[in-house]
């Protein structure tokens, strides 16, 4: 089991970037978009079936065709001075009925995708996910970015509506990233590879949803292809965003009075400058949490 | 991931071409393991391998049924005088191609099975009486050609719906393709209300099959008279109670009952069959 190329393209010391579904789908959304916009081309894949159970049999005139795995695809783009490797993962390999990767299987996927970094000689991995977050809908997510090395500390600095852990108020630096989203920049710090984690944030209340959040893809894409310098026309997101507004207000508007008074206060906080205080103090944050834990019966956390 | 050597060979054997039958103990209609233990009581199958459980199943404690503790089992059987190798087990909860390809690592390396037969059971919402029609989904056109002349459904067209997965059975005639090893999966209908049950006639229809095909020269007068003793107690559940009579000759003539009415039937026929046994 590992890698089947199908192609081997000449890369000149690319950029990596992966990701797997999570909630919202915030990073797979950017990382597919990314891919599409920049029509990477396909060039591997990670033979599935040691990962995944099938998820499709195809039977015609009682003969079995094919059996169909979740993908596990590297795709390229060369750009001038920037080649890009895309990778995606179109499930996590879970172990024991989790929604999450972890365990043998997650960081055996975790090497073989490190395995092709090492093998282009990739000079960064990008990995992206969500940051479930006390923020309204219908203000502009940020991007919660860790690093996996301290030199990288002082560039994300520089990224526009970008925080570190440490920005993020009650954390002091601290978190976790589930799944093979967070895995992977462990991986990658243990075989020598710079990473950065990119995670939109995603409303408290909308974390337990099936829906998509492209507003919070669009914002790590910004990051992302302002960082890398590639420019990119991303309306295809907010066309993406205009198809779930209205099925996120309809679910809005569900939540019970009480809680929705308190969320709508989430409209007005300013994270311009986000070590200040903002409009909600924290005893107050902390009531809303709860109450809105109550109501979803959800923990918060990055993926 | 290299694969583990995960199976243990009780005894060698020397078998120059076998078969392999399998079947699931979580089978609907009781057919994958009833048929497998009936295999095995009348040729006088004897265990020679069983896979580990470690990795496959959860290990976490286990679970009671009829007052015993049960224990996942992966046992392969062998009948020697007809060169046949009978496969019964519990259905693994993860590792799944490493489970399948070691069932296909003792088949071919310690058998040279050359061919596969796996059990299976859909659920119909047709009545008991109704005759059952043997499906067969095979690994390739050679192995359609060869059951060609046996009475079997093979010109199924089938797709995985939206929220179902392929079953065990099409992961393992798959991943036999693969290896080359020629195989068919075998489906019978059971309906509905003996799901949880069994349905001896279902399990009949896929053993006339295999002794047909393998030439098993087995006597099933023994099964047609659990079959009579099966339809004798339905009949009599129709005839004490008019609604579960009433649902069956509406099945009986297609049609189709609600989801209450489904889960009445279910509950009358399996408290019926429960009792009487």
């Amino acid at each position: 089991m590992g890698v089947r190329f199908c192609r081997q393209p000449e890369l000149e010391r690319p950029i990596l970037i992966a990701s797997w579904p999570g909630i919202g789908n915030i990073g797979i959304i950017a990382v597919d978009t990314l891919r599409g916009i920049l029509e990477a081309e396909e060039f591997g894949e990670i033979e599935p079936w040691d990962f995944f159970y099938p998820r499709r049999v195809l039977i015609r005139k009682g003969i079995l065709e094919y059996l169909e795995f979740p993908a596990s695809r590297f795709y390229f783009k060369r750009l001038p001075g920037n080649d890009v490797i895309v990778f995606i993962g179109e499930e996590q390999p879970t172990e024991g009925g989790r929604v999450y990767a972890e365990g043998r299987k997650a960081y055996h996927m975790a090497n073989l995708v490190l395995d092709v970094a090492d093998r282009f000689k990739c000079r960064r991995v990008y990995t992206s996910g969500a940051a479930v977050a006390l923020i309204h809908h219908t203000t502009k997510p940020r991007v919660w970015a860790v690093p996996n090395s301290e030199s990288l500390i002082p560039e994300i600095r520089t990224y526009d509506n970008t925080v570190l852990m440490s920005d993020i108020e009650g954390r002091a630096g601290q978190g976790s990233i589930t799944g093979l989203n967070g895995l992977l920049l462990g991986v990658a710090r243990m075989r020598g590879f710079e990473a950065v984690c990119l995670m939109g944030e995603i409303p408290v209340y909308l974390q337990g949803l099936p829906l998509s959040y492209p507003k919070a893809s669009k914002s790590v894409l910004e990051v992302l292809t302002n960082s890398l310098k590639i420019e990119v026309n991303l309306d295809k997101l907010d066309e993406l965003d205009q198809k779930v507004v209205q099925r996120i207000e309809e679910f809005y508007q569900q939540i019970p009075l009480g809680i929705r008074g308190q969320l709508d206060r989430l409209k007005h906080v300013s994270y311009d400058r986000p070590a200040e205080p903002g409009p909600i103090t924290e005893e107050e944050e902390k009531r809303i949490m709860d109450d809105v834990e109550r109501f979803f019966r959800r923990q918060g956390g990055g993926d | 991931m290299s694969r583990r050597h995960c199976f243990k060979i009780h005894a060698e054997l020397n078998l120059r071409q076998s078969s392999l039958v399998l079947g699931w103990s979580e089978e609907v209609g009781s057919v994958g393991q009833k048929s497998t233990d009936y295999l095995n009581r009348k040729l006088k199958g004897q265990k020679f391998a069983e896979i580990e459980p470690e990795g496959f199943f959860p290990m976490g404690g286990v679970p009671v049924k009829d007052n015993l503790a049960q224990f996942p089992e992966s046992k392969f059987y062998v009948c020697r005088a007809h060169e046949l190798l009978v496969f019964r087990s519990d259905s693994p909860g993860a590792e799944w191609h490493e489970f399948l390809n070691s069932i296909l690592d003792v088949a071919e390396h310690y058998c040279r099975v050359k061919e596969l037969y796996l059990l299976g059971a859909m659920l119909t919402f047709g009545a008991h009486t109704a005759p059952r029609e043997l499906l067969a989904v095979v690994n390739s056109p050679e192995m359609k050609e060869v059951l060609s002349q046996y009475d079997l459904a093979r010109d199924m067209d089938y797709q995985t719906q939206p929220g179902e997965r392929p079953t065990l059975n099409s992961f393992l005639l798959w991943i036999a393709k693969k290896r080359n090893i020629p195989g068919a999966s075998l489906w019978v209908p059971v309906p509905f209300y003996l799901a949880t049950t069994e349905d001896v006639q279902a399990q009949k229809r896929v053993l006339t099959f295999l002794n047909e095909r393998l030439d098993l020269e087995i006597d099933f007068s023994d099964l047609d008279q659990e079959i009579r003793e099966q339809n004798e107690q339905l009949a009599e559940a129709r005839s004490r109670f008019p609604q579960v009579d009433n649902y069956i000759k509406r099945l009986e003539s297609n049609i189709m009952l609600s989801e209450e009415e489904n889960a009445e039937l279910i509950k009358k026929i399996e408290d019926f069959l429960k009792e009487g046994s």
